[in-house]
Parts: structure tokens; C-alpha cells; sequence
């Protein structure tokens, strides 16, 4: 059954809080560098990957930054600059993986194709305009972390796939199997 | 655990409207952007934090410092110009340590900036401008029920929230944005910033 696109909008509206939720409770986790990020708020678009096409998925990419940028007042500044291009490069590359690999690839490996995705981008971002090429040397470890923050984030959107109630119903309202 | 400082009242809210903020900070970009001084530089970057907060946000004073001193640190790993100091290996150098404050403190008035001209009642036109209202619509609701989430059932409490919000089929619209006219003393206050940082690009 199709279901009307309104409706649709109105589940990537919600998602799209649920990302700026997911960030909210992001800051009570410990980080150990002042720019690393656990990528929390990606749940959300690791779950609609599954459910809604591309285009869904890339709009509430969309509504997720634009969202954090008006709720942290970064929407002008480089901070915006790095959450888009950080969070595009990563659903495209999370798009692609479970698109190509649909049987064969679980949430935490789309997840952490989407955080090494991220993390090359906003690398490069940082070397190019702001810390100069000397800044490589902090590749490795924030490429190791990134794999890292990955592998948790999709841990617990495998989990939380496979217990919520909530998104059980959804996903038989909008993508019955 | 020690209990969080209350955050500061948001006085520019009762003064401006978010589009006349955003409107200032717009203004104000380029004249920051052009200004040739560090000096200058420094004491916009001071200006636009106490804009901050008026705004009644918070500023993580120990995050900034960290990213200028790194910023400024990978320029100085590229010395140029004369030798200041030497520390160990590392030279420091006049023209790579001016270029490398110069550019963090940049970055730092530019987030600044954007912290204090923007704010979530910001209307975004068009289609996407009502589903961002959308988005903000359930955010509020979610965080009325974020008191009742537990960290030992994680996934169940979140779950329980989610349930009681969302259900498929069932929606309504009713986003409401409360807009905020701008006053006087806000116009004059807007005039002032605008005036102020245009001006010391011809001092």
C-alpha cells in the first residue's frame, strides 16, 4: 500500500526531532576530544535507511542539520559547514553500502561506513580551512575513534531495531514486508 | 554533583525579531571578514561574546581557547617570517604566529556570531522552512518527555516516549511559531552593531 506522501513528510519531521533528541542526549557521554562526536543523532537515519528511498533519507539529513543549526545557532558559521558535509558524505556512503550490499551488510556496518565517511570529509574540511596541512598527523586517531563511535552507534541501532515496539509499528505502516 | 548554573534570560529575544537578528549578524559578516587588524579582531570577537550572552547562551570559553591555541599551533609547525621564540624544535615565528591567531580568532567571532543572530524561532521560507517548524513541533514534545527516560532501560523508556507521540496514521498539524516584533531600542541596538563594525574597517 502507498501511503500518502504527507504522511511520509510527516515520519521524516518526527525523525528529524528525533535526531536533534539523539543530540541532545549526546553531551552525557564523556568525549575524550573536544571535537569528537559519538554521531548519536545518526540513528535515526541509520533506521529510515531501511524503511523510506533515497530521497527520504537525504531529506532528513537535510532537516537534521538544519535543525541542530538553528537550535545551536551554528548556522552560520564553519560548524554548519562541517555537520553538512559530514553528514551527507555519510548517508550517501550508508545509502550506497545498503543499497549494494543489502544482504550482506548489518546496521554497524553501514554504520560505520557512514562514520569513516564522515570523519575522512570533516578531515578534510579541517586541513583545507582551518589547521593547514600540517593537521594529517591527527587522521589515524580520529579515523581509529571515528570506526569506533561507528561500531557503538550501530550496536545500539541494531538494538534498538530489534526491540522497539514503536518502530515495529512503523515499519508495518510504511514498509509492511 | 555540583547543580548547572541557570541560563543567563535571552534579552535580545525581547528586543529583536529572529529575522531582524539574523539580519544584524548578516551585516555584520563582511565587515568582521574585511577588518585587516588582530587588535580590532580581538575586541570584535570580545563584542560578539557578550552578544552571546545577551542572547542567553552559554560560551565554553575552555573549547575556544583549545582551538585557537591549536589552530595557531599548526600554523607555526609552517614558520614564516622572523624567529620570536624558539622552544625546542618548534620556531616561532612573527608572521605564521599572526596568521595562525589571526585565523582562529576568525573562526571563533564567526561562531560567535552565528550563536547569537540565530535562534530556533528563525522561519525558514517555503515547504522546508514548514516541515523545520515540523521538526522543532515534535523536538518540544519529545523533550517534555525526556524527564521519564531511564539510563538502566534505555531503549524501553525511549520507546514508551516514542509510542505515546507517534502514531502512524494519526497526526496532526499544529505547529505554532510565537514570532517576536523587534522594538525601538532594538532597531537602535541593531543600528549600533552594524554601524560600530562597519565603521572600524576606516579607523
Amino acid at each position: 500500500m502507498i501511503k500518502h506522501q504527507y504522511e511520509k513528510l510527516e515520519l521524516i519531521a518526527f525523525m528529524g526531532a528525533l535526531c536533534l533528541f539523539f543530540s541532545t542526549i549526546e553531551y552525557l557521554f564523556p568525549k575524550p576530544f573536544p571535537f569528537f562526536r559519538l554521531g548519536l543523532a545518526n540513528l535515526p537515519v541509520l533506521i529510515t535507511i531501511k524503511l523510506f528511498p533515497p530521497g527520504y533519507v537525504l531529506l532528513l539529513v537535510l532537516l537534521k542539520v538544519l535543525g541542530h543549526g538553528l537550535i545551536n545557532g551554528t548556522l552560520a558559521s564553519y560548524v554548519f559547514l562541517f555537520s553538512t558535509a559530514g553528514s551527507f558524505s555519510s548517508a550517501i556512503v550508508m545509502l550506497a553500502a545498503w543499497h549494494l550490499c543489502r544482504n550482506h551488510i548489518s546496521l554497524v556496518g553501514v554504520s560505520v561506513f557512514g562514520a569513516l565517511a564522515s570523519n575522512a570529509v570533516q578531515i578534510f574540511l579541517s586541513v583545507t580551512f582551518i589547521f593547514g596541512r600540517s593537521a594529517w598527523i591527527i587522521a589515524p586517531p580520529f579515523m581509529t575513534l571515528g570506526a569506533a563511535s561507528g561500531v557503538a552507534v550501530g550496536l545500539f541501532a541494531a538494538r534498538f531495531a530489534e526491540q522497539s515496539r514503536w518502530l515495529a509499528t512503523v515499519r508495518d505502516y510504511y514498509a509492511p514486508s | 554533583m555540583r547543580p548547572r548554573k541557570p541560563k543567563p534570560p535571552n534579552r535580545l529575544r525581547q528586543q529583536l525579531s529572529a529575522s531582524h537578528l539574523f539580519l544584524t549578524g548578516g551585516l555584520l559578516l563582511p565587515a568582521y571578514l574585511l577588518q585587516p587588524s588582530l587588535s580590532v579582531r580581538i575586541g570584535q570577537v570580545l563584542l560578539f561574546s557578550g552578544l552571546v550572552y545577551l542572547a542567553g547562551k552559554r560560551i565554553m570559553w575552555l573549547y575556544f581557547a583549545i582551538m585557537v591555541a591549536s589552530i595557531t599551533f599548526f600554523n607555526l609547525l609552517t614558520p614564516i617570517g622572523r624567529v620570536l621564540v624558539s622552544i625546542g624544535p618548534l620556531q616561532v615565528t612573527s608572521v605564521a604566529l599572526r596568521n595562525g591567531l589571526m585565523k582562529g580568532f576568525t573562526i571563533v567571532g564567526l561562531v560567535f556570531i552565528s550563536l547569537f543572530s540565530i535562534r530556533p524561532d528563525l522561519r525558514l521560507p517555503g515547504k522546508l522552512g514548514g516541515l523545520v517548524a515540523r521538526v522543532f513541533f515534535y523536538f518540544e514534545r519529545i523533550i517534555e518527555g525526556k524527564k521519564r527516560i531511564e539510563a538502566r532501560r534505555l531503549i524501553g523508556s525511549i520507546d514508551d516516549v516514542l509510542t505515546e507521540l507517534y502514531v502512524p496514521g494519526q497526526q496532526k498539524s499544529e505547529a505554532v511559531v510565537q514570532q517576536v516584533s523587534t522594538t525601538v531600542l532594538g532597531y537602535a541596538l541593531m543600528g549600533t552593531l552594524i554601524g560600530l563594525n562597519w565603521l572600524l574597517l576606516f579607523i
